[in-house]
């Protein structure tokens, strides 16, 4: 969890056991204040949502909305289950995902060759502006040139995939390197310890939170832009499902679709790949922490 | 630290070539240069796009006049830049517009996130209240505010502000909030014990030590808003830069497609050269240090925005 150093405990004079006893107490009341704040919000917004958020948007809006435009928590759940019932959510969810898993698989070693490469300050000269207009750029940019040119074929999105997410894992790699251990490389050097060998045994092991780190965060870039590949090029999928669901102004499907991958992708981002992180490099965070 | 010592040596180590020596050595110099990579980058990029054009004609059965070819892009570009155009607004009419929209975005956001930043980085309760929320309007695809948006406000200035807002406000939150936690402590406490007047303590400590965190949030917000406008208004809107594009879409013609890219990654480069960096350069001139750990941050892009800072307080 989130310990903030709550325990500023100010009584040295005072003997041992009630220090610690303080503390305990501290950071117990810390914590119920934390969740009952929490829970709160959880509350107040579905209320919110499900009560008032039609009249906030039609005062935003300067005309009052039809209701239906605004399904609110218990319809969205409700359709959720019928669209699952349908039996269509699955197939779509596996077509997202494989293509993230293809465009993002290619993307991540793309990326991360790059980053190596740009040891080398001639590569990096090289690469510079492709990363910088790959991070600057909007995705959509390279939607939709993919979209024109490939079709509905499957390179199409890969193609737009790897341009947007691939500056992100170069950037970590290269930062990895920027704070990689000198020493240790320039004594492989005199030591004539090949290149291979020496990437190998020093960078890779070095390399590895940081290759983590960008798959992280070009995950959460790339399952965002799958999504928006597929509303312009493709017939299955998030995306698409999405998309026909906004074209009927059928609110509560939509809302369903994207919070139903949202709730997943947010599973994977936050909760598997953060498990595996801790799981994978606990040895590192010891290390950080002396 | 370790390269600092050892160039000097180098460049004492090595006996001073003479002019002859120097002049053999350009070439190779020249070809090792990185500015010449950089050059050859766009170079490299054209011989591609030739190459695969060609390759495309031999092998792959695609359409071939739906393949942009360079000079067919180069000349759309120049008709553009020339204000000679077929869409209904002229190139910088349509950027005028939404640049209009993503300043006031922009504006609100940045207001809006400050504050809420503020909240929630001095008190607990407010933090615990809006911590949830803010993360999961983060890793909202703007894709969905854009579509949402569309439907709710139609055609309009509203949709895609709202979108702007909703896809940057979570950058400044975060950002704010990180700022007020990396404040000195003790500048605060003795701030308190010499009873400063909360004003002032906010003013003269907390303002400059937030200053940097607010300049990289107002970068993520500018950018990630930016990123959430065209989506915007190619779904909810009749004009601006996104609707353009998707109206060269629309027409199928990959050229028009290409070449407002183009102008896309041209307008982003150039905010960035002229308007961010120069303030960078002039706020954090009394910092050098800063400087430079700011415009790697602009690089690092989301780098401690998602929820990195759990780990990074552990």
């Amino acid at each position: 969890m989130t310990t903030t150093d709550t325990t500023t405990v100010e009584t040295p004079s005072a003997p041992r056991v009630t220090e610690e006893e303080l503390a305990r107490r501290a950071r117990r009341s810390e914590l119920t204040s934390r969740w009952f704040w929490r829970i709160l919000s959880y509350i107040a917004v579905l209320a919110i949502w499900e009560f008032a958020l039609l009249d906030i948007f039609s005062f935003l809006r300067g005309s009052p909305l039809d209701p239906k435009l605004l399904p609110g928590p218990s319809e969205v759940v409700s359709t959720f289950f019928e669209i699952w019932g349908e039996g269509t959510m699955p197939a779509a969810f596996q077509a997202t995902l494989t293509r993230i898993a293809v465009g993002f698989g290619l993307s991540f070693l793309i990326g991360a060759m790059i980053g190596i490469l740009m040891q080398s300050k001639w590569f990096e000269g090289f690469f510079k502006d492709a990363v910088l207009i790959s991070l600057s750029a909007p995705g959509l940019i390279w939607v939709l040139i993919t979209a024109i040119i490939f079709g509905n074929r499957p390179l199409g999105p890969t193609i737009a995939i790897i341009l947007t997410t691939f500056a992100l894992v170069t950037v970590n790699v290269s930062e990895g390197i920027k704070a990689l251990p000198k020493d240790l490389l320039d004594m492989a050097k005199s030591f004539r310890v090949s290149v291979f060998k020496r990437n190998r045994q020093i960078v890779i092991p070095h390399l590895a939170p940081y290759l983590f780190t960008g798959l992280r965060f070009g995950f959460s870039i790339a399952w965002k832009v799958t999504v928006l590949t597929e509303v312009f090029s493709s017939s299955e999928g998030i995306g698409f499902e999405m998309r026909i669901s906004a074209v009927l102004f059928d609110m509560s499907e939509f809302l369903t679709w994207i919070l139903a991958f949202f709730f997943f992708a947010l599973f994977l981002e936050k909760v598997v790949l953060e498990a595996i992180e801790r799981r994978y490099f606990r040895w590192r965070q010891a290390v950080t922490a002396t | 630290m370790t390269v600092t010592e050892t160039r000097p040596t180098a460049a004492g180590g090595s006996p001073p070539p003479n002019p002859a020596q120097r002049l053999t050595a350009l070439p190779a110099k020249i070809a090792k240069s990185p500015l010449l990579a950089r050059v050859l980058f766009p170079v490299f990029l054209f011989l591609v796009w030739e190459l695969s054009l060609i390759a495309v004609e031999e092998i792959w059965p695609f359409a071939v006049d739906v393949l942009p070819t360079p000079s067919e892009v180069g000349a759309f570009m120049w008709d553009e830049f020339i204000t000679d155009t077929l869409a209904r607004k002229n190139l910088y009419e349509t950027f005028f517009i939404s640049l209009r929209r993503l300043m006031s975005g922009f504006a609100i956001a940045m207001v809006l996130g400050t504050a809420m930043g503020l909240a929630m980085g001095l008190s607990r309760a407010t933090n615990a209240f809006c911590h949830d929320w803010t993360m999961a309007i983060l890793a909202m695809p703007a894709l969905a505010w854009a579509l949402f948006n569309s439907i709710i406000f139609g055609f309009d200035d509203r949709g895609p502000i709202l979108t702007v807002i909703l896809a940057g406000i979570p950058f400044v939150i975060v950002n704010v909030r990180e700022g007020v936690r990396n404040t000195p402590r003790e500048l605060f406490d003795m701030a308190r014990s010499f009873q400063v007047p909360q004003s002032k303590v906010i003013r003269h400590v907390l303002v400059p030590s937030l200053m940097p965190f607010m300049f990289a949030a107002a970068r993520y917000c500018f950018s990630i808003g930016w990123k959430g406008l065209v989506i915007a208004e190619v779904f909810g809107g009749q004009d601006g830069a996104g609707w353009t594009i998707k109206f060269w879409y629309d027409a199928h013609r990959a050229h028009g497609v290409v070449g407002y890219a183009a102008f896309f990654v041209i307008f982003a480069i150039l905010f960035e050269r002229l308007v961010f960096e120069p303030i960078s350069r002039r706020a954090f001139r009394w910092r050098p240090q800063l400087q430079t750990e700011v415009v790697e941050e602009a690089f690092g892009e989301h780098h401690e925005h998602y929820g990195e800072e759990e780990t990074a307080r552990r």
